[in-house]
């Protein structure tokens, strides 16, 4: 091993259950101005064949100003902005309700991320993990919230660490 | 431009009736691109879904597929016949991952049309749909609702 590997400090990332007050806020990092290339990689990818995400006269001929951002992007880019405080610590992902999709959004737009603890409980299978609940938003460089959904995943405990 | 040339002529606001159900026609294999680049893309950080030596000791034993990723993809392999022709995507809901999706798996799109009902434009009207996602074994790796506001045939048809 090499000599600085004995004298390095783990920086570790992300939170745990116990970390999850109920009504806890979260402001999450970075934002994520979104390009023509994130939009146009995103969407031929996932061969999602609507013509406002890939072709810029056909969306203007539907009075938008350009392309439209393929909301699935929208949502994928807003809940990865999340996953460091809510969900980097480990455990699965379960599902997601009440998404809902508030405004289109367009290439420049600039996307924030927060959430707050809405439910959490004790697994009755596991008593190393929990059970989470966020409500989480998505806004542009405008202050309009563009999304919003419920997210549920499993998440350590920090006594299981 | 020609818009309804550009578009399918089967996937309107009145081609959808409560209780069709459809095999959508593509299946997509997933690898690094979409997993991984898609994950890194979004910028959602746990390693879980890109860093395979670390998984290595977990009991998946490899890189798990991001949730999103899948969702995207079934969604995407359902776009050309239910959202060909939409104008916007409105809503989902009772997302679930039944089970873990891997690099080299298969998917395939199911998608059920649960309801149909007028919107507050009347040049279009809005479709409620099941969709699911199944793997290479027909083991289901998604479910979810979706409703999705698409263009009225009567008024879009011509234009």
């Amino acid at each position: 091993m090499p000599e600085f590997v004995s004298r390095a400090v783990l920086k570790p990332k992300g939170n745990r259950y116990e970390d999850f007050e109920i009504g806890r806020r979260f402001d999450h990092h970075w934002g994520r101005t979104i390009n023509h290339g994130d939009n146009s990689f995103f969407t031929t990818v996932t061969l999602h064949f609507n013509p406002l995400y890939t072709n810029a006269e056909f969306a203007r001929a539907h009075g938008h100003p350009d392309v439209v951002v393929n909301p699935m992007l929208v949502f994928t880019t807003v809940f990865g902005l999340t996953v460091e405080d809510l969900s980097e610590g480990g455990g699965a992902f379960l599902g997601v309700e009440e998404l809902r999709f508030d405004a289109p959004v367009y290439p420049g737009d600039t996307l924030t991320a927060r959430s707050t603890v809405a439910e959490r409980r004790e697994s009755s299978s596991n008593k190393n993990m929990g059970i989470v609940t966020w409500h989480t938003e998505g806004f542009n460089q405008n202050g309009e919230r563009v999304i919003e959904f419920k997210r549920t995943n499993l998440v350590n405990k920090r006594s299981a660490a | 431009m020609r818009l309804a040339t550009l578009t399918g002529k089967d996937n309107y606001f009145e081609d959808f009736v409560p209780g069709a159900m459809m095999r959508h026609a593509r299946g997509k294999t997933v690898e690094a691109i979409e997993n991984v680049i898609l994950t890194n893309l979004v910028m959602n950080t746990a390693q879980a879904h890109f860093n395979e030596h670390a998984m290595k000791n977990n009991r998946c034993g490899r890189r798990l597929t991001f949730g999103g990723v899948t969702l995207a993809l079934i969604i995407g392999l359902a776009a050309q016949d239910t959202a060909e022709n939409a104008l916007a995507e409105l809503a989902l809901d009772k997302i679930r991952f039944s089970h873990p999706v891997f690099h080299g798996d298969t998917l395939y799109a199911f998608t059920e049309v649960l309801a149909v009902g007028p919107s507050d434009r009347e040049d279009a009207g809005i479709v409620h749909f099941r969709h699911w996602g199944v793997n290479q074994d027909e083991k289901i790796v998604f479910e979810g609702e979706r409703r999705v506001l698409i263009k009225r045939r009567s008024h879009w048809a011509d234009r």
